[in-house]
Formats: structure tokens, sequence, C-alpha cells
């Protein structure tokens, strides 16, 4: 029955990349399963875009849409897809801390795995929940009259918009992997959700906001994103506001990958 | 290690939390097919000696192999050749047990075709088949506590650690329990078992460590652990004071022997065991003294833990009484 011990030499590099490969498999094999038995959480997913949606087009859309001279739809839907993305990093960041709560990471930590792969597994499948919010998002703002250029600009724009969230789940992972407790992580998002959400141009065009916080506006992560999502749902790309919004998730993934791994390890 | 068969080796670890001393130069040893129990009341720091092996948290000062590798320089390799029951269980709530095992099992890296296999052995042998297939989160501890269990052996460790592993378990899932360990320990796997229970200890473990505020108070076989705190006692009873002169006036040179003449009693300290015994006891019909009763009692483990780890009354002094 015992054998013996299998390997006595130090795995190699390429044997620990073919293992972060097939963990992370596994973990996103776990991960589906776990959203599968709680659609509920695919819901809450999209409740926030949903309620922007219908209360910022139907409430403020008359008087928001009538000063900026355009039809107030037209310019909501892509900067709900963004919040939308951003509403899933936060469950990431919920889910996360969830799991390092029940006692069950702690087996991870004591298993031959790659530790990455516990992280990868989450993010992996809540960007893949991500994308069916946004599709269904994307089809309440049909019903509401929304249109889109063209199907692939659609295509196009929930793509990236997946790939933003996707940066910011790991961001969130972080946050998770540091604070622990989920109720803290609750209320923690508080401080980066609504302020990245608010002073961003998914809503409102950067110059209708005072002067001292339009340079944020502009530049900020959503509202880059929110404007490079809008031009391809509009059917005018613009490569500055495309490349700017992947350099940002890009920076999030260089940043978060390597700093929710060492938070996650380090804790007790 | 000079001892190719030595599991689970540590030396002078050592562990603070702040001013708390949670584990103090421990030196321990469970071979192949041995299994070590490690004994201690409630904050001794035996979860923090499981911790420090399984890899979970750093080591202070001191050092742990498992299997000739050292758990601080090459965790990797260590966490490939153990398995881990936590004090509290650790499997994913919203998974059923099976869908638990497929998981462990896929990150042990267990090859295909063996995983299925290996899952029905393991729900069988921890009588899971009734809840084998609805979430982790609808189990009662005990079920769920068996999960755990099964968990740690999806892939054969060669050094499996238990911390707590029958707490809250019934009768029936306890003895369900200890077979299991006796199986593997017979099997070749070192076990390191740490326990509240000291029956448990007495029937599981061949060497025992008692610890207390991380410190090591004793160690050695149940046998020598119960030899060290006092001997074995006869104790003998008989009907009338006549009887009793009699028995006083034979075993007057006897070292160690106490007489109680309220109670009629002999209490004689025995050193050779049962033959000892048998040869008191037929002396004592020989002369003509009646024996109402007798009773070969034993120190219990019991009596080693409360001696060791601070009780108001020791054990040698009961005897006495
Ligand atoms: N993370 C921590 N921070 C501070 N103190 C800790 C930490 N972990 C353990 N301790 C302390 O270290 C000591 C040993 O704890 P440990 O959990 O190892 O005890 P134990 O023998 O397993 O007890 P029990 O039988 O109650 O499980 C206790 O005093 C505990 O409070
Ligand atoms: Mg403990």
């Amino acid at each position: 029955m015992i054998t013996t011990a299998p390997a006595h030499l130090a795995p190699s590099a390429r044997d620990r990349i073919r293992w972060a490969a097939q963990d992370t498999l596994t973990m996103l094999w776990r991960d589906m399963i776990r959203t599968a038995r709680q659609p509920e959480l695919l819901v809450f997913s999209v409740v926030m875009g949903v309620f922007f949606l219908v209360l910022f087009n139907y409430v403020f859309g008359g008087a928001i849409g009538s000063g900026a001279g355009v039809d107030y739809l037209q310019f909501l839907v892509p900067g709900v897809f963004v919040i939308t993305a951003l509403q899933g990093a936060q469950q990431t960041s919920m889910g996360f801390a969830t799991d390092l709560s029940e006692g069950v990471t702690d087996r991870f930590r004591s298993l031959p795995m790659s530790q990455v792969a516990v992280i990868a597994g989450r993010t992996i499948a809540d960007a893949a929940r991500n994308l069916v919010g946004l599709v269904l998002v994307a089809l309440l703002a049909l019903v509401m009259g929304y249109r889109f250029d063209s199907a692939q600009g659609a295509i196009a724009a929930i793509l990236l918009t997946t790939a933003v969230g996707f940066g910011f789940s790991w961001l969130g992972a972080a946050i998770a992997a540091k604070v622990r407790q989920p109720d803290m992580v609750g209320m923690l998002s508080m401080f980066w959700l609504f302020p990245l959400m608010l002073a961003s141009t998914a809503f409102t065009p950067a110059d209708s906001m005072p002067g001292w916080l339009q340079p944020f506006a502009t530049y900020q992560p959503i509202s880059v994103a929110a404007d490079a999502v809008r031009g391809l749902c509009e059917g005018t790309p613009a490569s500055t506001d495309i490349i700017l919004a992947a350099g940002w998730t890009i920076g999030l993934l260089v940043v978060f990958v390597p700093l929710s791994v060492r938070l996650y390890r380090n804790g007790a | 290690m000079s001892d190719s068969n030595a599991m689970i080796v540590t030396n002078g670890l050592t562990k603070h939390f702040g001013d708390v001393v949670a584990a103090e130069d421990v030196t321990l040893s469970a071979r192949r097919g041995e299994v070590l129990g490690l004994l201690g009341p409630n904050g001794a720091g035996k979860t923090t000696v499981v911790k420090m092996l399984t890899t979970l948290i750093p080591i202070d000062r001191g050092n742990a192999t498992v299997a000739g590798f050292d758990v601080d320089r090459n965790p990797e390799q260590v966490r490939r050749l153990i398995g881990l029951a936590g004090q509290a269980a650790a499997v994913d709530e919203k998974l059923t047990a099976r869908e638990n095992l497929e998981l462990f099992a896929r990150l042990y890296k267990l090859p295909r075709q063996r995983r299925h296999a290996r899952i029905d052995e393991l729900v069988e042998r921890f009588d899971m088949g009734t809840f084998a297939d609805r979430a982790a989160s609808t189990y009662s501890g005990g079920q769920r506590r068996r999960l755990d269990i099964a968990a740690a052996l999806v892939a054969d460790p060669l050094a499996l650690f238990l911390d707590e592993p029958t707490t809250g378990l019934d009768p029936r899932s306890r003895a369900e329990v200890w077979n299991s360990v006796r199986e593997l320990a017979a099997a070749g796997t070192a076990i390191l078992l740490t326990t509240q229970y000291l029956d448990e200890a007495d029937q599981l473990a061949d060497q025992i460590l008692v610890i207390d505020q991380g410190r090591t108070v004793a160690a050695g076989t149940p046998e020598q652990l119960k030899a060290e705190v006092g001997r074995d006692v006869l104790e003998i009873h008989v009907p009338d004071d006549t009887d009793l002169a009699l028995a006083q006036n034979l075993l007057a040179s006897v070292a160690g022997v106490l007489i109680d003449p309220d109670r009629r009693q002999v209490d004689l300290p025995i050193t050779s065991g049962a033959a000892q015994s048998l040869d008191v006891l037929r002396q004592l019909d020989d002369t003509g003294v009646t024996i109402d009763d007798f009773q070969l009692r034993r120190p219990t483990l019991d009596d080693v833990f409360l001696a060791l780890t601070g009780s108001p009354t020791t054990p040698t002094e009961e005897v006495r009484r």
C-alpha cells in the first residue's frame, strides 16, 4: 500500500506551470459547481446594473439626457455594463472571504497544489458568471429600446467589459485575502466601489463634473473602460480608450495577482 | 536521517504567538507504522504543533522533517506526502462528499483511473453512502468529521496528522476511526494523533507525548507513563479482624503494604504483575485467611494526565488513601 516517496527532487519550472494549469482547471470545476448551486449570486451580480439601468433611465434620464443633448439610454447602457463587471469583482471579494472563513482553504494550503490556482479558479469562474450577467443586462437594454451598432460591436463590448471585471476581481481577491471576514469585506467595498463607480463617465460625461474632479473622472479605470465600451457599442471604437482600458486591466493583474497570492499564503 | 523509518521528526520545535508560548522545544518522532499520541489540555499547543508540521504556519525555532524532507525548506514535497484532518473540518460546504473527495483527489494528482475507485472505497469505509450525494452544508457534525478524515486519506499519505479526530463522534463512528487508524498504521503510515481522550491514546498510540503550555511534560509508551505514575496495587478485602491480623502478620515484611482496619482492606504494591499477585493470594489462602474480594488496580492514563498537568491530588496519594 505504501510506496516510496514519489519525487525526491524539487519540481522543475515546467512541472510547476503544468500543475498551476491543472490545478486552476480543477478549482474552476469546483467554483463552477458552486456557482451553479448558488443561482442567487447571478441575480445579485446583475441586480445593481438593472437597478441603475432602470432608475437612471426612467427617473433621471429626462433631466440628464436633455442637458447633454443625447439619447440618455444610448449613453447609459455601456456604463451599466462596466458597473456590472465591477459588481462582479465585489462578489469575488465576498466569495473569497467566505471561502477563507470556511476553513476549506486550510486544507488547500496543506495540499500539494499551486496556490495561485485557488484564486485563479475563482476569478475565472466569476468572469464566466459575469459574462452571463452582461448578456442578461444587454437583453434588458434591448427590450428598453437600446440599439447596438452591430452584433460584433456588442460582443467586443461585452468581452472587453469581462476582461476589465477580471482585473478588478483580483483586486477584490487581494482585499479578501487581507481582511478575511466577509462582513468587513462588504463594508470596505463602499470605499473603493462607489468612488470608482460614481466619479466616472459611466453615468455622466466628465465635462458635466466639477473641474477638480475631471482629471480623475476621465482617466480612472472605470471611466476609460466605459468610454472604450461605449465606442465599441456605437461602432466608433477609439483605440486610445481601448488601449487605456487594456492597460488598466493589465496593471491590475500585474499588481494584484502576486499580491493576492502573497496575502492569501501568509494568513494563518 | 539516521533512521530511515523515521517519518515524522521534530527537534526543539518552538512557536510563540506574542507572549503566548504555544510550543517550546518539542522533540518527537514517529516511525513508519507508528501512532504517536499528542496529549494535553486545552491550549497546550497540540494544534500548533500539527500546523507547523503540515506547513500551515511557519516554525519559529527548531526543525521538523517529514519523510526526510525539511518542513520549512521543502514544504511542497512535504505536502505531497501528508494527509491532514485538522481540528476544524476543512471541506467545501457547497460540494457533496463525493465531489469533495474528487476535488482533493485531483489536487493530489491522483491518476484519473484510480480516483473513482478510491472515492467509492472511502465512502464505503466511512459509511457515507446515505449522505455522500448531498451538499456538506447539510451534514451533521459527525458526518462532516468523517468526510474530513476521508479527505485526509485520499492519497494514501505516508504521514497522517489527525487533530482530535474523534471529538464529537458517536461511539460507532469513533470505533470506525479507530479501526482506520489501526489499519493505516498496520499498512505502514506514520500517524500523529492529538486527543483529549485518554482511552483513545491508550488504545491507539504506540508512543505518547504529554504537553502542557507548549512544553513536553512526559513521553513514553502508555505502559511506561502509567508505570511512572504508580505501580499496580493489589487491593484485598477480608471479612473480619482475625483475618486482617493474620494477613498483617504474613505480609508485614512486604515493602509499602498498607492496612486499613476500618475497611478491613489491605493494599499491596505489586512490582511483577499477575504472578506476584497470585502468589500473595495463594499464601493468604494457605494461611487460612478468608478473602471476600480482591482487585488488581492499575493506574490509568487519567492518573498520568492529571498528575502531569497539575491535578490537586496525585494518584500515588490516592492509592495510599
Ligand atoms: N494565531 C494565534 N495567535 C495567538 N495565539 C494563538 C494563536 N494560535 C494559537 N494560539 C495560542 O497558542 C496556545 C496553543 O494553542 P493550540 O491551538 O495549539 O492548543 P491546543 O492544544 O490545540 O488546544 P485545544 O485542545 O483547545 O485544541 C493557546 O494558548 C492559544 O491561545
Ligand atoms: Mg487544538
